[in-house]
């Protein structure tokens, strides 16, 4: 009976190579995925250096039921404290890596980018008790926001052309909160992001009005060459045609930006 | 020693026996017992955090709490069971700061706006995060017309709106005075001058003293979510206000201001309340940039930006406010 089993287990490689393999992990059974935390609603947790011992949000559990579905029995992540070492060329030694990651063809020459799962226009969102624009000519008028060099800043100069200065802030806590104590009449920022900051602190705000596109599009980001992605891919359209993954975005990121109206 | 929970939009501090930090914190996260709850002390603590460890060292407690610690996703609730946290441990002379882990890792955005990397003083705790608001531009208007211009004629005859604010243009400060009177009066709280609301308004007389009294003095009607500022027995205005939510409710009963601040920072919520006149413990009038026609605070009085500072002036120290459950 012995000689038997090897002989099977060749033959179901034969049959049908991609079902019955195990994934080409790191850890054979283990999917290690690379996090660049805090990003609130998307990944937030602790840390004991770079080992995550508590980990939620969308892209936390976007991984685990990705292992789910490459039928791996163990999830764990590691913190990269630079966004820019997920980035970076070379040897990985993780998995994959989920962090925002928007797909850029300077990118796309360092790294592997799984197909994307979510799409990140620009975002508007206003404050309270202000008429809810309908266009971006509306907005031209208001005192509007984003963080510093970000693409929300170059997006108001070259698409709004506003006639007020818009304002320039350091980081998004401080955009939000000038647009709670009424100082910021609009800020444009990652759409998704202010989903999640209007549900943070709903009664801070007034409402998410529309996006700017820009086809801004998130992905997930392997090692050049990375032998898992056909597997990942097949995963991530296995996720969207269920309803995980729209699952999975209203439970951490809230309204579905890809539905707000597009300002022109 | 003495355990921080909260009152108000402050924190409210209860005397418990015991002598050891890790006693102390197990008081905390036990939570108010019946009593206190009836005081409207309250905890922000998830029921049932685990304390995994207390560790002491040069100054600094380390202390471990289980994932239930950072459980939800309110802003204002996280940063202030950080501070509960904090206020309770450093209230021991030997803790100067604590190091806060969450299933014995350092919390990474679990908290947001606290900085959890490093140690914590109570200082930090309680020093202000943002810079204070300055008072917002007014609001936009809308063009000129009679019809507006003779409904907020109506609505100043009854005390509803200032003589100012007469201009014959739509916007939010009329919408605000339309709401109060229909909080007055029992109508639906929509802000919208409808038939229902302008016959209403065609046929009321101005509002009276829920209580009897003489001079000067403020009674605030939960159930209507008005205040009446009152001289003798005539109103002089009703103002559009927003108490506490559920679990959060603004205590009853009859108080004298003790406490004012033109900038007050509540500690706990990590938010600037201008123009805070306090009730009692953590309670107070104070603007703010939302005010639904709900109770929605945490126990404070929210009052609109145009009226915060009149408001403020015409509550002196020693004035008398009857917080009132039941107007009618």
């Amino acid at each position: 009976m012995r000689s038997l089993v090897p002989a099977l287990a060749v033959a179901a490689i034969l049959v049908a190579p991609t079902t019955a393999a195990a994934p080409p992990t790191k850890t054979p059974g283990e999917l290690l995925v690379g996090l660049a935390m805090p990003s609130a609603g998307f990944q937030v947790g602790s840390v004991r250096g770079r080992e995550v011992v508590l980990a939620k949000g969308f892209e936390v559990d976007l991984a685990r039921e990705l292992a789910t579905r490459l039928e791996l029995r163990r999830v764990r992540f590691v913190n990269e404290p630079l966004f820019s070492t997920l980035l970076a060329a070379g040897r990985k030694d993780w998995d994959l890596a989920l962090a925002q990651i928007s797909v850029t063809p300077a990118r796309a020459k360092r790294i592997d980018f799984s197909a994307p799962y979510l799409s990140a226009d620009q975002g508007v969102l206003i404050r309270l008790d202000l008429k809810r624009p309908a266009s971006l000519a509306a907005l031209r008028s208001l005192q509007l926001c984003a963080e510093r060099a970000s693409t929300g800043g170059q997006l108001i100069l070259d698409r709004i052309k506003p006639t007020r200065k818009p304002r320039l802030l350091e980081n998004p806590s401080k955009l939000s909160y000038e647009l709670f104590t009424k100082r910021c009449d609009a800020i444009v920022f990652d759409a998704p992001a202010l989903a999640v900051l209007s549900r943070q602190a709903p009664d801070r705000y007034g409402p998410l009005v529309g996006r700017i596109v820009t086809n801004e599009r998130y992905a997930i980001a392997l090692e050049k060459g990375s032998a898992l992605r056909p597997r990942l891919n097949a995963a991530l359209r296995a996720l969207a045609a269920d309803g995980t993954l729209e699952r999975l975005r209203k439970r951490w990121l809230g309204a579905d930006t890809a539905k707000l109206p597009v300002l022109r | 020693m003495r355990v921080a929970f909260l009152q108000g939009e402050q924190v409210g501090y209860v005397e418990r026996s015991g002598t050891s930090v890790e006693a102390a914190l197990r008081a905390l996260l036990a939570g108010p017992t019946t009593a206190e709850r009836k005081r409207e002390l309250t905890t922000q603590v998830p029921a049932g955090t685990p304390l995994r460890s207390v560790r002491l060292d040069g100054g600094i407690a380390t202390i471990d709490l289980g994932e239930k610690f950072a459980a939800g996703t309110s802003v204002e609730s996280l940063s202030a069971r950080v501070a509960q946290v904090v206020l309770t441990a450093t209230r021991f002379p030997n803790v100067r700061s604590v190091r806060l882990l969450v299933k014995g890792g350092t919390p990474l955005g679990l908290f947001p706006g606290v900085v959890t990397r490093y140690p914590i003083t109570a200082k930090a705790v309680a020093a202000p995060t943002v810079p204070p608001p300055t008072t917002p531009a007014p609001p936009p208007t809308g063009s000129e017309s009679d019809q507006i211009r003779a409904l907020q004629q109506r609505l100043d005859d009854l005390g509803f709106l200032t003589r100012d604010a007469v201009d014959g243009k739509a916007g939010p400060r009329t919408t605000s005075a339309v709401v109060a009177f229909q909080k007055w009066a029992g109508l639906t709280r929509d802000g919208a001058a409808g038939p229902t609301t302008l016959a209403a308004l065609a046929n009321a007389a101005r509002p009276t003293p829920i209580n009897r009294g003489a001079g000067h003095r403020i009674e605030v009607l939960l159930d209507r979510q008005l205040t009446l500022v009152i001289d003798g027995d005539r109103v002089t205005r009703i103002l559009d206000v927003s108490s506490g939510k559920p679990g959060f409710e603004t205590l009853v009963g009859s108080w004298k201001i003790v406490r004012k601040e033109e900038r007050s920072w509540s500690v706990p919520y990590k938010v600037w309340l201008p123009w805070a006149t306090y009730i009692i413990a953590g309670y107070a009038f104070h603007e703010y940039p939302d005010v639904p026609p709900y109770p929605a605070s945490h126990g404070c009085v929210r009052v609109p930006g145009w009226d915060a500072e009149w408001l403020y002036r015409q509550i002196p120290f020693g004035t008398l406010v009857m917080v009132i459950g039941r107007s009618r």
